[in-house]
């Protein structure tokens, strides 16, 4: 048996899992979800009263219809891309239930990255679909023409599959937090309001100030969801769409390396007690 | 023949951060940490041959539940080494655990919100268990542990005793060489606990795995066990066979009799009459009744019934054979020294 085909026999079980467990907590899937689609409509008025009182018809370079675009296609990439699979690994370790994934013979990230994926599926089937079909139908009510673009919204999948990665390896760094703080949930609170802001999923980061926007264009947040929002927009040409993505892929890295760093060092230190 | 557990003075350090009481002692901690260095396992060495049950007692506390972490490749040891089935757990944990099961009495490996089977379909993939064997190993389980019952319920909805039958056939589903059981039956019920012991005889004689067990139930060790290895303090004390055991810690013989007159017990004081120790004899009285435990090594059962029998008036007396239990509860008390 091919190596590739054995790795999929052994992670998918986990995938299948993980689309029941979603499954299994649909009641709390669709409440979250309506509540962030209220969140979302929320930054619709507001980002509409702005554009009203407005003297001009665009903001910043931006038309109102292009931030309808930016709000949702941003709750659809800040969607896909949360992760927090790979967090709990923190929480296993202090309370040692970490010791049931070592006695099984595969290795840990990826059966968290599996069985999230599996809860993905379920999720991304259920709003993917919908969230891209409302904004292509307003963007064509507003400008009278079809304004989607095949090769942009390829290259924006592309760009939201290593956003993901991106976040899923973040996540796993930030979970060993838990070795330090015992505890994650204030800093958690913390940690998505930052990366929120960081990433642009709050305000454009066209919109900061030119110095500010530079900085954070190149950290890792925005590669998260600005990176492939922009590229779903149009708003970058086909060499700033590379070397964005190159920068995706960087970070990719980066991340991966250090999550890999951190675990050896966990592993060595890991004290399972009681039970 | 190299035996297929193999541990050379395993030890393993925590450190534990020592936190002065209150909001100041707190802020001292996250600055100035306090560290000491416990020894939780100090130098343990043993050996399990293939296809023996070797239980592994102690105290709370003793370390055992760090040896089995160690043994299994969770925990890596602070300095000595084990080889198990040939492998070095903590170099090679993905290979290594393809052929051990684990069972964690307090803790579970099945799959939370899903019915039970689904967590032995993800497993035989990951072991990659063969259809046609997965179907007979199911089968088999089934038949020593009585899945059947709840086998399409969500684990979650399972009772305690259903959840250790499930985690032991979990545990055994692909076949391990060697099986390490961590308190298998804590907090169960005469019949589970039974069902779980017959199960793993089983498995043990018919398949030749080898089995490492810890328990604080006696049954379990008295039933099941060849040898024993006992640690205490993180330090090995005892390794043997029960019938060494009884040997080597005395004979704690037991006897009942009746008093016809209750008060009369006030009467016998075997300490000064043999010059004995509180760890040598123990006698109780409930009403009229009285229990008299003693060790055989200092005095004999016929100089302690003809003492007894001349001080007072008895009617009913018994004697009783010796009790694992008793020399063990022996050792735990005092502070053991071979």
């Amino acid at each position: 048996m091919s190596r590739v085909k054995r790795f999929f026999r052994t992670y998918t079980p986990f995938t299948r899992a993980g689309m029941q467990e979603m499954v299994a907590y649909r009641a709390n899937f669709l409440c979250f979800l309506i509540g962030e689609i209220m969140a979302s409509f929320i930054m619709y008025f507001v980002w509409k009263a702005v554009f009203d009182s407005s003297e001009s018809e665009t903001f910043m370079g931006f038309t109102m219809e292009d931030m309808v675009v930016y709000l949702f296609i941003t709750f659809l990439a800040g969607y896909l891309t949360y992760s927090d699979g790979a967090f709990t690994v923190g929480e296993e370790i202090i309370d040692g239930s970490i010791a049931m994934r070592m006695i099984r013979p595969c290795s840990f990230e990826m059966c968290f990255l599996f069985q999230e994926l599996g809860n993905r599926i379920i999720s991304v089937s259920m709003i993917f679909v919908p969230i891209v079909a409302g904004v292509e139908i307003y963007r064509y009510v507003q400008a009278g023409e079809v304004r989607f673009q095949p090769i942009y919204f390829l290259l924006f999948l592309l760009s939201l599959v290593i956003a993901y990665m991106i976040s899923f390896y973040f996540n796993v760094c930030y979970g060993f937090m838990a070795f330090f703080f015992k505890n994650l949930w204030g800093t958690t609170l913390i940690k998505e309001t930052v990366v929120n802001f960081l990433s642009g999923a709050i305000v454009p980061l066209a919109f900061l100030p030119a110095g500010l926007a530079n900085v954070l264009n190149f950290l890792p947040f925005a590669s998260l969801s600005y990176t492939p929002v922009m590229i779903y927009m149009g708003m970058y040409s086909y060499s700033e769409i590379a070397w964005r993505m190159g920068l995706q892929i960087f970070w990719l890295l980066v991340m991966y390396g250090l999550s890999k760093l951190i675990w050896r060092s966990a592993v060595r230190h890991l004290s399972v007690q009681g039970g | 023949m190299e035996s297929m557990i193999y541990a050379e003075n395993l030890r393993k350090e925590f450190k534990k951060i020592i936190k002065e009481p209150g909001l100041k002692g707190a802020a001292k901690a996250l600055f100035k940490p306090n560290k000491e260095l416990i020894t939780a396992v100090d130098n343990i060495s043993f050996e399990v041959p293939a296809g023996e049950i070797l239980g592994f007692i102690g105290p709370n506390g003793a370390g055992k539940s760090t040896v089995i972490k160690m043994l299994t490749g969770i925990l890596t040891p602070t300095s000595g080494f084990c080889r198990i089935n040939g492998k070095i757990p903590q170099e090679d944990r993905k290979n290594y655990v393809r052929e051990i099961g684990v069972v964690f009495g307090q803790r579970t490996q099945l799959w939370w919100d899903l019915a039970l089977r689904e967590t032995y379909s993800v497993l035989k993939e990951i072991y990659q268990v063969p259809e046609e064997q997965f179907k007979k190993r199911m089968a088999f389980l089934n038949e020593v542990l009585e899945l059947d019952s709840f086998i399409t319920s969500p684990v979650r909805t399972l009772s305690l005793g259903q959840r250790m039958r499930a985690d032991i056939a979990a545990a055994l589903l692909h076949s391990p060489k060697v099986l390490f059981l961590d308190e298998p039956t804590i907090g169960l019920d005469v019949v589970v606990k039974e069902n779980i012991r017959s199960a793993i005889r089983k498995i043990n004689e018919e398949e030749g795995t080898t089995v490492i067990l810890t328990t604080h139930d006696l049954a379990d060790i008295e039933l099941l066990c060849e040898r024993i290895v006992m640690i205490d303090k993180g330090r090995k004390v005892f390794d043997g066979g029960l019938s060494e055991l009884r040997h080597n810690f005395g004979d704690v013989r037991t006897f009942r009799f009746e008093l016809v007159n209750g008060p009369d017990f006030k009467l016998l004081d075997y300490r000064r009459r043999f010059k004995l120790t509180d760890d040598d004899v123990c006698a109780e009285r409930d009403g009229s009744s009285v229990t008299v435990r003693f060790d055989t090594a200092k005095v004999s059962v016929e100089e302690m019934i003809s003492y007894t029998l001349s001080t007072v008036h008895v009617k009913d007396l018994n004697i009783k054979d010796v009790e694992i239990e008793e020399i063990i509860k022996k050792l735990y008390r005092r502070e053991v020294s071979l």
